[in-house]
């Protein structure tokens, strides 16, 4: 990532090691080693297309409490995530979610009437919370589960390419078919270069490099317990 | 009359009311002098800032499609206004330099102890309230600078023209408040139609009352703090 300076790289290297020892945590064990049934990948998808939409919320009030500057890397972010790059032909997130269903059989009112997990729906809470903290907190927050899911920095895999690695053994469903994990896997490592590029600019004390350090470990710590929802979501159903 | 069309008439009330209380009267009989002038340029782009601050914490709180309103909207704001080619706060920094601002001065500038309450306040209500009573608190704003909606012209209307009058800069040379003058007619229109889609309820009204209410209160102490320091530069 570049030269070292001022504890920054130093920084990096913890939040890289933060991110994979999640994959080692026993709620992401029991998440990765479910056999996904149809109905169970039904299930995940439309509960991960609220995760996305709890990340809209969250880079909101992050943007709120940014530098200028910053605003505008976070405003630039969610151009792919809210609307998409039209330029590209890149449709948002959330319908690319919506679309990625039809693959599992779900239409988009299988979306709006399912209701948000009850696990779900507090970690949703606690990250806006964390999101609503002061900004390099906040940031670190949401930047992290971006890092957390960049093949680029994730030994083994990122979650995204994992769980559509998943779809593709225990369903048969390609992972070019998989469009919303597909695109995750390519934009969350583009996305995860974000924490780094504020980093230089604004973490030139050892205080700014704890608030980072801090967010990141909080948000890691929600992200596990979703996680070990979501297990527990997947274990009931057939 | 139907809810909405009743709403949106006692917000356009308002946004005129606005223009007859003590603190706008006072703001604008403060005679400007060059030095008042910077004084208030420099408040405006710090205005803006709070502005973008508002308006993330909105658009955080806010339903997806109404997320997708505010990022448009803030693509004037931060990233690039189709009217003038530039971002609105590099704008008014641009617009500085008609009245001997340099960057710098933008750079260094303190946020006076009572613009700073109003600025909390405003953070306040968009960050810790209802998304209708954050949206329509930081739309408010915006509407109280239609000048379709308010007679004689909206805010940055008359201080264009006060700029003009009191120190012959032609409103034309003052760039931000004369993109500000249209910009917000449409920043304005776009963002009211969410009302048209979300207020289904007197409960929901209410949401928006309140924030309405309490926006226009802070930004009459806003001008009233903005007329008062204005007042203390001999």
């Amino acid at each position: 990532m570049g030269v070292t300076t001022n504890g920054i790289e130093e920084m990096w290297e913890e939040l890289v090691r933060l991110c994979n020892e999640q994959f080692n945590t026993q709620p992401f064990k029991r998440l990765l080693q479910a056999k996904f049934s149809k109905e169970r990948a039904q299930q995940y998808s439309i509960q991960m297309a609220y995760y996305v939409q709890n990340r809209r919320d969250c880079w909101g009030y992050v943007q709120g409490s940014a530098p200028l500057d910053v605003k505008r890397l976070i405003w630039e972010h969610e151009e792919d995530e809210l609307v998409g790059r039209k330029s590209e032909g890149k449709v948002d997130h959330i319908t690319l979610a919506v679309k990625e269903g039809e693959v599992l059989g779900l239409n988009a009112e299988a979306f709006e009437r399912t209701e948000r997990l009850e696990g779900g729906e507090v970690c949703f809470s606690a990250w806006i919370r964390l999101a609503q903290r002061p900004w390099l907190e906040a940031i670190a927050g949401s930047a992290i589960l971006e890092m957390r899911n960049s093949g680029e920095l994730i030994k083994g895999g990122s979650l995204s390419r994992r769980i559509g690695e998943t779809f593709e053994r225990d369903l048969g469903i390609p992972m070019k078919k998989q469009i919303n994990n597909a695109e995750h896997v390519v934009m969350d490592v583009e996305h995860a270069h974000l924490l780094m590029r504020v980093a230089r600019q604004y973490a030139d004390s050892d205080a700014a490099r704890q608030a980072i350090l801090r967010g990141a470990n909080e948000s890691l710590m929600i992200d596990r317990v979703y996680r070990g929802h979501l297990a527990d979501m997947l274990a009931v159903l057939p | 009359m139907n809810l909405v069309d009743d709403l949106l008439k006692t917000l356009d009330k308002m946004v005129n009311d606005q223009f007859d209380s003590v603190e706008f009267r006072n703001f604008f009989a403060v005679p400007l002098t060059m030095e008042r002038g910077r004084f208030y340029v420099i408040q405006n782009a710090l205005y803006t800032n709070n502005r973008r601050d508002c308006w993330g914490y909105v658009q955080g709180g806010a339903p997806l499609e109404v997320k997708r309103v505010i990022w448009q909207h803030e693509s004037d704001e931060l990233i690039n206004d189709p009217r003038a080619g530039i971002d609105h706060y590099t704008l008014t920094v641009k617009q500085g330099e008609v009245i001997g601002l340099k960057p710098e001065d933008f750079a260094r500038a303190e946020i006076p102890a009572m613009v700073r309450a109003c600025f909390y306040a405003w953070h306040h209500i968009a960050m810790r309230n209802h998304w209708l009573t954050a949206y329509a608190a930081s739309h408010m704003l915006e509407r109280r600078n239609n000048g379709k909606i308010v007679q004689g012209g909206g805010m940055s209307f008359r201080v264009g023209k006060k700029f003009e009058n009191e120190l012959g800069i032609n409103l034309k040379r003052m760039i931000s408040l004369d993109v500000h003058v249209v910009a917000d007619m449409d920043h304005s229109e776009n963002i009211s139609e969410i009302f048209e889609r979300y207020v289904k309820s007197t409960e929901d009204r209410d949401f928006v009352l309140q924030g309405a209410r309490e926006s226009m209160a802070i930004d009459r102490a806003y001008r009233g703090a903005l007329g008062y320091y204005m007042e203390q530069i001999k």
